[in-house]
């Protein structure tokens, strides 16, 4: 843990939730639905209820899959500010801005409040009574496997109710969808390690090479690796880390790199092959196998078809050789082609030629109890869904944190899809694309008034399971947690074996308590474990690891890189942002407002296009041009960016939604639109990476809305920003 | 060349300059309805702005000043040629200023309340402007005395009332004649009041004298320090483009320029609205043009010095600054403003056009312009390009509220002005009066003297 | 305070250097940033809206360049004419300096901007009739104006969104300059609170959001006259000093293996942050 060593907290117990229905509203927390306010004299105010005097309360953040455990400040019964857990494994106490913005999820103007039943084009307000009811007539003849339940990624005890209502329905059709996930690599790293996620110890490494993850952006466990990086910064056995990034679109991971090597679109696992081909050379030993797999990949060839300098490649191979142990990454930019998987099994090998399997890429343990481990996502979900809803096979299709309206690429033609489902329920916390499709949308809590547990798919130190408490009471009346709508709709067909929870608190609590004995020390009174745990917020279990693979392929098939198509010359690189990711918290304002780091736009999309290629096309900055695939077009300004192959545009990922209230709709455009159909040839995940396409001019301009200035990146000779050789410095004596 | 005649009855004075006061021509009504909806646009713009904040102004991070502190500069320097005329050459005994100085007076006085307007209108919380006031309070909280813009706020006020004083003190012995010419309604009863019980004997004269001097030579120091205070807003900043130790001189050459720039104007339109041709004759207007040339050539000075300081000095931001506004989003008018106010003047070096009445109106208007892109080209250039380079930011334009409360003083002002020519004598009688009576003794006794040399005194 | 009072007493009036001129005791408010840790990643300057109150002002603004960001985090890109930029991009995190002798401070007609006696550059809001010279004479641009009534015609926290803001602090109207203020409430309930124990406070008793949420601790922010302190070592270690304008860095030889440096420092502001250069390796 990086020394944060002090908890700003000392003086004021960080408290966990008495029950479920403590009164903490306070002055000024209005009830929204009359206009009253509910004024609630301090004289019975719980003891630490202070005016003035903030509180504590640890959740967990659910603004990402990464499970940061967070602590939110509340004062008079309203969070204010959600900061991070010191206690945490994972973030240990540090938070990301899109965490931070969790409060404004929660406090959204635009949440959907009451339940809403589609008549005609409106949506009809009406009780949960009868939506109960509703769903319950629809579920009637329908059999099992005509039911689908789409869903984003789901662990914890809410995956466990959900799994036990499917089987109420005796359906088997539970579909996650990330629109943004690794998979590929899931299904790489489960060859080459044995596992989907080991522990990367990027604290361990001396070098890392990191082919197009974007571990300090939104790769995986982003505030978990930031601070892995920082000390990683500041060296192993005092040498500082050194960072090189291989990939054609600089992500924010990229713009920290020492080198940062562009690669033509594709080629990430022929430059793999490459560096272990030039290890070899370098004089490393390297297996038979390996070293014959790679004998072609010479550095003449290999720069070539990269485009990396042989000197680079000489250099990198060099710096492996020398500074071990070392740490390679694999992340989205080299998985997202039809050879995605051969890319990350060439990367992958890497990491086993220089030994670093079992130093810097560790086993992570396994998730003792494996009914609350995450069910992941990948877009695999959604083919089987659509497909099934193409066929008419799904009569009823449930939704529930996933947005498959706005993430599928329109030639899925989800949308059209989705209307052949006879009743299409959706659990929303707004009126997103796919909610303004569905028959009956039913309003969430915000994930900081709701009940439930959080484990992280990566785990970096044992498991740690997130305990998710509501920070304050619910802002409407008439929303629900998930687990409580699940609950209620399992008693529809379990009625007796559910009968002893009265809501989804009660069987968190039950269901926690049962297992009390492997958390805490036994003969615990529950109630003081209870507040114990709450308090804590985390419940951290050991377990045993998965085991390491040994063995690895070396049988490698690469691709040739792929010719260019005269009519779509371009690559196009769907960009994955910090702070909007897929879209789904595009309407929370602090994240429009944060300036894209490298190109510092806001409140908008737009197409990254290298000065070289922007010169030869006659395209300048603010230029709307018009990016076109086989299977559509969008436009979107064009912004001049250096960080960019000449053969690839980027367009960021999250913007353009046409719902999802004030903050979202109607800024910028949709890029996931436009991709093509092509998918993994071995997972058969949908190959991001792949689109590609055409510029043209529209001839219309705007002024770009971004943070810097008309000089951009310059800073006209002026000692502003400072970059010193590390040869030049003396870092030894450093605090 | 006709020059006020010698023999004007003193009646004659008073009547033709009475008469400017009664019955306003058709053209004075034009003038002042004009003027007011001139204005009326601006307060409505400051009404907008006072309601929505400042933002509809156009303003932005880094440029937080505009057109508001530009045109109040310029208002100030306005300001300052009606000292000029008043006390300065009062004190040089310069005679010709004489039917001049009055309006020109005036001229001080109403372009420091319209550039006082600006002080709060700029303002982003005009109902707390009296912080700025050094006013006693409970809670020993004073202004910051270190700061130029309490300076200046204090060094406008004060010249103001100074300037107000000054104009009404000379027109006292004119107030006097107004009240004994106009026989009716409530001027009747105003110019009792103010003219003091003004009878014109030798103590008052005499009182009268030397008040008015111990005022001119307090004004004169006053003008100097006031616009060197607005410079110090600038000078005594850190800001590359401002940082410049010649800007008090700078400015008080800007303020004369373009103040005399005005005189010529409004001594145009005087003229001609009043019909005072017979007084505001052409050889004064030769007199004021070759002033007004000769203080161009001192300001395009001072404006070389200030490039060539710059230019050759090691401060790399400040050239930067420089370069920017001859190449940059500015230089249009950049050049422009060196263009009116170095080479236009030149046309005031041919006697040919120095009582040419239209040349010189063009000229006169072309100098205030450029007058008043100086001082724009002062104050934004720097923030566009300032020390900071990733907040620069040249594609900075002033909104319409800029544009229409810039426009709207110039409303403003027209209607002080034309209001006061109506109720109060543009013309200083009793001095045009003691003007010609000093030439007519002088050209006696030069009559006197020549019949003496020619030999035919002796009878 | 009298004639006679100000003679005998001049040398107390008399600002000699102003930052020496009040020993600051027992506290010195300072920051360090490591530009080798800063990712970029903008968590800083989220916490920072969260934290104060500052309005989202939406795109139109935004174009305007009417944003809030008291901490603003530049992007720079190497200046040579390589066709890529092979060695990243530079991040800058960037907020109110703090400086000793600030510019802002001398020129502000109603004395709205202050030096505290902890080395703070306060900002008064309550004071501030908006003459914006503060924003004008500040070399780093750092202060932010109030152009628009944020929380009342322009809307920005609608309906329930008011319940996030920091009691705290105020939310500022039209009219009123702001900045960075080293997340002064937060210092001022550590000094309360630490003076009914008597004492003063210790390192990391007081973080400012934007340090305790920056996920590489590459912000150090603390008391730099506590010896005991990180960013008083920090400074000691880059052999950084408050009240001069040129660093052993610069001027001894073999100062230059080190990497701490003050923004236009020549300027002399004596600002209060230090920042340490960005590294980049040689090898590669």
């Amino acid at each position: 843990m990086i020394d944060n060593n002090f908890d700003r907290r000392d003086f004021l117990k960080v408290l966990g939730w008495g029950g479920a229905a403590v009164a903490l509203s306070g002055c000024g927390n209005t009830s929204i639905e009359d206009g009253k306010e509910t004024v609630v004299s301090y004289v019975h105010a719980a003891d630490y209820v202070i005016p003035g005097i903030s509180v504590y309360f640890n959740s967990t953040c659910a603004q990402c899959e990464a499970g940061c455990s967070i602590s939110g400040r509340v004062r008079e019964g309203r969070v204010l500010k959600l900061e991070g857990n010191p206690d945490s494994v994972i973030n240990h106490g540090k938070m990301c801005g899109l965490g931070q913005a969790g409060v404004q999820h929660h406090y959204n103007p635009d949440r959907v409040r009451e339940p809403l039943l589609r008549s005609g084009d409106k949506g009809e307000v009406i009780t949960w009574e009868k939506a109960y009811a509703l769903i319950a007539e629809k579920l009637n003849g329908v059999s099992g496997d005509q039911i689908d339940f789409l869903t984003g990624t789901v662990s914890g005890h809410l995956k466990v109710l959900l799994g036990n209502y499917l089987d109420s329905l005796s359906s088997k059709n539970h579909f996650v969808y990330e629109a943004v996930s690794p998979a590929v690599q899931r299904a790489a790293n489960l060859k080459s390690y044995g596992m989907e996620m080991p522990r990367f110890n990027i604290n361990k490494a001396k070098v890392v090479v990191s082919f197009g993850a974007d571990f300090l952006g939104a790769w995986v466990s982003p505030v978990h690796f930031s601070q892995q990086y920082a000390e990683f910064r500041k060296g192993v056995d005092g040498q500082r880390g050194v960072l090189v990034q291989v990939e054609s679109k600089m992500t924010l991971t990229g713009a920290n790199a020492d080198r940062w090597l562009v690669v033509r679109p594709g080629t990430e696992g022929i430059l793999a092959l490459g560096v272990v081909n030039a290890l070899g050379a370098a004089g490393l030993q390297l297996p038979a196998d390996v070293a014959a797999a790679v004998k072609d990949y010479d550095k003449e060839r290999v720069s070539k078809d990269t485009g990396v300098s042989t000197e680079h490649l000489t250099k990198l191979a060099a710096l492996l050789k020398e500074r071990t142990p070392s740490l390679v990454l694999l992340g989205s930019a080299a998985e997202g082609y039809a050879h995605g998987s051969e890319n990350a099994a060439a990367i992958n090998l890497l990491n086993h030629v220089l030994g670093n399997v079992g130093k810097t890429v560790e086993a992570s343990a396994a998730v003792p109890y494996p009914q609350i481990a995450p069910a992941t996502g990948n877009s695999a979900g959604l083919r089987m869904v659509n497909n099934r809803l193409a066929d008419g096979q799904s009569k009823v299709l449930f939704t529930y944190g996933t947005n498959p309206v706005f993430t599928a690429p329109a030639e899925l033609k989800f949308k059209e899809n989705m209307a052949k489902a006879g009743f299409k329920v959706a659990f929303a916390h707004y009126l997103d694309e796919t909610a303004l499709q569905a028959d009956l949308v039913l309003p969430l809590n915000s994930a900081l008034e709701d009940w439930g547990t959080i484990v992280a798919e990566y785990q970096p130190d044992g498991v740690q399971i997130g305990v998710q408490q509501p920070l304050m009471e619910k802002l409407h009346p008439n929303t629900l947690g998930m687990g409580d709508i699940l609950l209620a709709l399992i008693k529809q067909r379990r009625a007796e074996e559910y009968k002893s929870f009265d809501d989804f608190y009660s069987y968190l609590r039950t269901a926690l308590l049962k297992n009390k004995s492997e958390f805490a020390a036994a003969g615990t009174d529950d109630d003081v474990y209870w507040n114990d745990l709450l308090s804590g917020g985390i419940i951290n279990v050991g377990g045993a690891s998965n085991k390491l693979a040994g063995k690895y392929s070396a049988n490698i098939q690469l691709p040739a890189p792929a010719e260019r198509d005269q009519n779509y010359p371009l690559t196009l690189i769907p960009s994955v942002t910090a702070s909007l990711r897929d879209g789904r918290n595009a309407n929370q304002p602090w994240l429009q407002e944060s300036p894209d780091p490298l190109t510092t736009i806001v409140w908008d999309s737009w197409v990254e296009i290298h000065p070289k290629k922007a010169a030869e096309l006659g395209i300048v900055e603010g230029d709307i041009v018009e990016v076109s695939s086989k299977n559509g077009s969008i436009k979107a300004q064009a912004y001049l960016f250096p960080g960019i192959h000449p053969d690839a545009v980027s367009i960021p990922l999250g913007n353009g939604h046409d719902a999802m209230g004030r903050y979202a709709k109607g800024f910028g455009v949709n890029a996931f639109q436009i991709l093509s159909r092509v998918f993994d040839n071995e997972t058969g995940e949908l190959a991001m990476h792949e689109t590609q396409v055409k510029l043209s001019k529209t001839g219309k301009r705007i002024i770009v809305v971004k943070e810097e200035g008309p000089v951009g990146g310059s800073q006209q000779g002026r000692k502003i920003a400072v970059t010193v050789s590390s040869d030049q410095v003396d870092l030894s004596e450093e605090v | 060349m006709k020059d006020i005649r010698e023999d004007i009855a003193w009646a004659k004075i008073n009547t033709d300059v009475l008469k400017s006061l009664e019955s306003p021509r058709k053209l004075f009504w034009v003038i002042i309805i004009s003027a007011l909806t001139v204005f009326g646009i601006g307060v409505a713009c400051e009404l907008y702005q006072y309601n929505m904040g400042l933002g509809v102004a156009n303003l932005d991070n880094p440029h937080v000043w505009g057109l508001y502190i530009a045109t109040f500069i310029f208002w100030i320097g306005m300001s300052h040629s009606g000292t000029l005329l008043s006390a300065i050459l009062h004190l040089m005994h310069a005679d010709w200023r004489k039917p001049i100085y009055r309006f020109a007076e005036a001229m001080t006085t109403f372009s420091l309340m319209t550039a006082g307007l600006f002080v709060m209108v700029h303002l982003g919380r005009l109902w707390q402007f009296y912080y700025a006031v050094p006013y006693p309070n409970e809670r020993w909280i004073w202004p910051n005395f270190q700061s130029p813009l309490l300076w200046d706020a204090m060094a406008i006020f004060t010249y103001l009332s100074s300037s107000i004083l000054f104009l009404y003190v000379g027109m006292i012995p004119d107030l006097a004649i107004c009240r004994d010419n106009i026989h009716t309604g409530w001027r009747k009863k105003l110019y009792t009041l103010l003219s003091l019980g003004w009878e014109g004997t030798d103590r008052q004269w005499r009182n009268f004298r030397v008040t008015y001097l111990t005022i001119a030579c307090f004004l004169i120091p006053l003008a100097v320090s006031v616009h060197s205070i607005v410079a110090s807003d600038f000078a005594m900043s850190q800001q590359p483009g401002w940082h410049v130790t010649s800007f008090p001189p700078y400015f008080v050459a800007g303020a004369l320029y373009s103040g005399c720039a005005a005189i010529i104007t409004l001594f145009i339109i005087l003229r001609y609205v009043f019909k005072f041709e017979e007084y505001m004759t052409l050889a004064i207007l030769k007199k004021v043009v070759r002033l007004t040339f000769a203080i161009a050539m001192v300001w395009t000075y001072l404006n070389l010095i200030e490039y060539a300081t710059v230019w050759y000095s090691h401060d790399e931001v400040s050239k930067a600054v420089l370069i920017q506004k001859a190449t940059g989003t500015y230089a249009p008018f950049w050049w422009m403003m060196n263009f009116c106010g170095s080479i236009v003047p030149l046309i005031m070096a041919f006697k040919r056009f120095q009582t040419n009445i239209p040349v010189m109106m063009v000229v006169s208007l072309l100098l205030n312009m450029g007058m008043w892109l100086e001082r724009w080209m002062i104050v934004s250039p720097t923030f566009s390009h300032g020390y900071y380079p990733w907040t620069w930011d040249h594609d900075q334009w002033p909104s319409w509220v800029q544009w229409g409360v810039v426009f709207g003083s110039f409303g403003w002002f027209t209607f002080l002005f034309m209001v006061f020519c109506k109720i109060f004598p543009s013309v200083s009688m009793y001095e045009v009066k003691e003007m010609v009576y000093h030439r007519s003794l002088a050209s006696k006794k030069l009559e006197v003297a020549g019949m003496q040399e020619s030999g035919k005194g002796a009878h | 305070m009298s004639v006679s009072n100000l003679l005998e007493n001049w040398s107390d009036f008399r600002h000699k250097h102003p930052v020496e001129d009040v020993p600051h005791d027992p506290y010195k408010w300072a920051m360090s940033i490591d530009l080798d840790a800063c990712t970029g990643c903008n968590a800083c300057s989220v916490a920072c809206y969260a934290e104060n109150n500052l309005p989202v002002v939406g795109k139109e603004r935004y174009a305007h360049g009417q944003a809030m960001h008291w901490m603003r985090i530049e992007r720079y890109w190497p200046e040579d004419d390589r066709e890529f930029p092979d060695q990243g991009a530079q991040f800058l995190p960037m907020m109110c300096q703090q400086c000793e002798a600030a510019p802002c401070e001398t020129v502000c007609p109603v004395g709205a901007t202050n030096h505290t006696p902890d080395g703070l550059n306060s900002q008064i809001y309550n004071r501030c009739i908006g003459s914006r010279y503060c924003s004008a004479n500040c070399p780093f641009k750092v202060r932010y104006f109030n152009w628009y009534d944020y929380p009342t015609t322009e809307n920005v926290w609608p309906a329930e969104m008011t319940q996030q803001l920091n009691p705290d602090i105020t939310v500022r109207g039209k009219g009123v300059m702001e900045k960075c203020t080293f997340c002064i409430q937060r210092i001022r309930v550590g000094q309360r609170n630490v003076k009914n124990e008597g004492r003063v406070l210790r390192d990391g008793e007081v973080q400012t959001a934007c340090q305790q949420v920056c996920p590489t601790n590459a912000i150090t922010f603390g008391n730099l006259i506590d010896t005991e302190s990180k960013v008083h070592q920090q400074w000691k270690a880059q052999r950084v000093e408050l009240a001069v304008d040129e660093q052993t860095k610069d001027t001894e030889e073999g100062g230059s293996d080190l990497r701490g440096y003050r923004i236009l420092e020549e300027l002399r502001p004596y600002p209060s942050v230090m920042y340490m250069e960005r590294v980049r390796e040689s090898a590669i």
